[in-house]
């Protein structure tokens, strides 16, 4: 096991026995109310210096937003969006983008190596590179575009929610940064009881459509998010109503069984053929060999 | 008495069956007659070994259940490195493979009379039309080119997904392992019908020749063609 004291509750491409089945640890969560975050970045620069990751440069998209979209050493960015219309006026939009840890991962189910990405008993999906062979078929079943691919090093990278100082019980390098307290770590379920109530505040403050973002399409997710227009996700970068994308259960559920059968089946008709109809010889030759024999 | 010393044999003048499948074909030596001279051999037996380097690096990326074949080549990680080269190579011999039978393969009038399943009944005579290659030689001909291509295609997709969209990625996905399992079965009829199922066709992709026997019952308009009919 990757890391000591934290039990796998599933683990990429295991046809059985996809978990260890003992402690079954309460899901952790990271809590995200954009409506305070005044986009400081701090949450940024920590990721990079806990993670150690190499420096990305900057790159001006005309925003305040650090860079165009996440990167293989960059997991944790904070984007940033003008919208309105005429019923919600006009608002600038910060949203912290990353893994969401989903209950239920898209990565995880259209990963082809076995144990490269687990789900571990308190919720966070996370990378082992030492398995991960960085064919990026995990991107594809994301439904929110996160898992990079890190040509330096040949495997995919993403937040791994700091699973190493969650282990040691350390909330996460962005939340201990923020200044704000627009980020917070614990239970999952503290952490939802503490949105609704967050949620009902901004009701009240007027913003009637202000919602928390955990979406059913994937199990729900261990980064839960406050929306002041959690009628339009979209106008944040996230998807509506994300599911795994069908096609990873149609290509495991589907083709492989048609798959295996086809293989197998192709092998015994070719036998049972043999059996049947047998060797189609020349006569003539058929006729010396048997004189020989 | 020959100078071979064997009472009623003599040595065979000019050069071997063999010697002239080095650059020719269709030639008669004997009881034999040239199919495959040795370059189209030699290619042949590269996409042979190709696709059989993609199948063992690939199977394992499809389904943990292969996981073994991985191993076989240094993991999985590996396995993905090789499948991509491999898969490479195997496109470009295929090509090869495709100009030089080009001609050969061409569908002429005959063809659309052949029926596979009526041909898998074994009945004799064969139709005395058939020619070089049967129908259905022709058609996996053409079917394995572009099943070779939606694979090429799909493969450089999942090669590097990164640099495509959502939409294409998925569809590569679905593609390529739809053509795997056509082409994967269709391989193993190809191998069966070249080996035990028709005996004498394998050492056409080893020595190049067939016997006159064997043309006569397989391919008759070829046998006539280049026997003259004897």
């Amino acid at each position: 096991m990757a890391i000591q004291g934290l039990e796998i509750r599933r683990s990429s491409a295991s046809l059985r026995g996809t978990g260890t089945g003992i402690r079954n640890l309460p899901r952790v969560a990271k809590y995200i109310d954009t409506t305070t975050c005044i986009g400081c970045k701090a949450c940024e620069v920590a990721c990079q210096e806990w993670n150690d990751l190499p420096l990305v440069p900057t790159e001006q998209v005309g925003t305040y937003q650090t860079m165009p979209t996440l990167n293989a050493t960059y997991w944790n960015l904070i984007q940033f969006r003008e919208v309105g219309d005429q019923n919600n006026g006009f608002s600038w939009l910060l949203r912290k983008d990353q893994c969401m840890h989903c209950a239920d991962p898209g990565c995880l189910a259209a990963c082809p190596a076995p144990g490269a990405i687990v789900q571990y008993s308190n919720g966070i999906v996370d990378v082992d590179p030492e398995r991960c062979i960085g064919c990026g078929l995990c991107e594809t079943g994301c439904p929110f575009d996160v898992p990079r691919y890190s040509a330096r090093t040949g495997k995919m990278a993403k937040c791994t929610l700091c699973v190493d100082r969650v282990t040691s019980g350390l909330e996460p390098a962005c939340i201990k940064a923020c200044p704000t307290g627009c980020l917070q770590f614990g239970e999952k379920s503290d952490l939802l009881a503490m949105a609704a109530h967050r949620v009902e505040q901004l009701h009240k403050d007027g913003f009637a459509q202000a919602a928390v973002y955990d979406p059913p399409g994937v199990g729900g997710t261990s980064v839960i998010t406050i929306l002041r227009h959690g009628d339009h996700p979209e106008w944040y970068g996230l998807p509506k109503d994300p599911t795994v994308p069908p096609v990873v259960s149609f290509w495991k559920r589907i083709l492989h069984p048609i798959g295996y059968l086809a293989m197998a089946g192709a092998i015994f008709g070719a036998i049972g053929h043999f059996m049947a109809f047998g060797p189609k010889k020349p006569k003539d030759e058929a006729k010396s060999a048997g004189s020989e024999a | 008495m020959s100078e071979l010393g064997i009472p009623g044999a003599t040595h065979a003048p000019g050069p071997t069956a063999m010697q002239l499948g080095r650059d020719r074909e269709d030639v008669v030596v004997g009881d034999e007659i040239v199919r495959h001279r040795l370059w189209t051999r030699l290619v042949h037996w590269a996409v042979a070994v190709t696709f059989i380097l993609c199948v063992f690096t690939g199977l394992p990326i499809w389904s943990p259940v292969f996981g073994w074949m991985a191993r076989l080549v240094g993991g999985l990680s590996v396995a993905r490195w090789f499948h991509a080269w491999s898969g490479i190579a195997f496109a470009f011999f295929t090509l090869w493979m495709g100009v030089l039978w080009w001609a050969d393969m061409a569908f002429d009038k005959g063809d659309h009379k052949f029926s596979f399943t009526e041909y898998l009944r074994f009945k004799e005579p064969e139709d005395p039309e058939v020619g070089k290659y049967n129908a259905g030689q022709k058609f996996f001909f053409w079917a394995a080119l572009v099943t070779m291509l939606v694979m090429l295609l799909s493969g450089i997709v999942l090669w590097y997904p990164m640099q495509f969209g959502q939409g294409l990625r998925v569809l590569s996905i679905v593609l390529h392992d739809i053509g795997f399992i056509g082409f994967f079965c269709a391989i193993v009829g190809h191998i069966y019908l070249g080996t035990a199922a028709e005996p004498g066709t394998f050492q056409s992709m080893t020595r190049g020749t067939v016997t006159k026997a064997w043309a006569r019952l397989h391919h008759p308009r070829w046998f006539r063609e280049v026997t003259g009919g004897k």
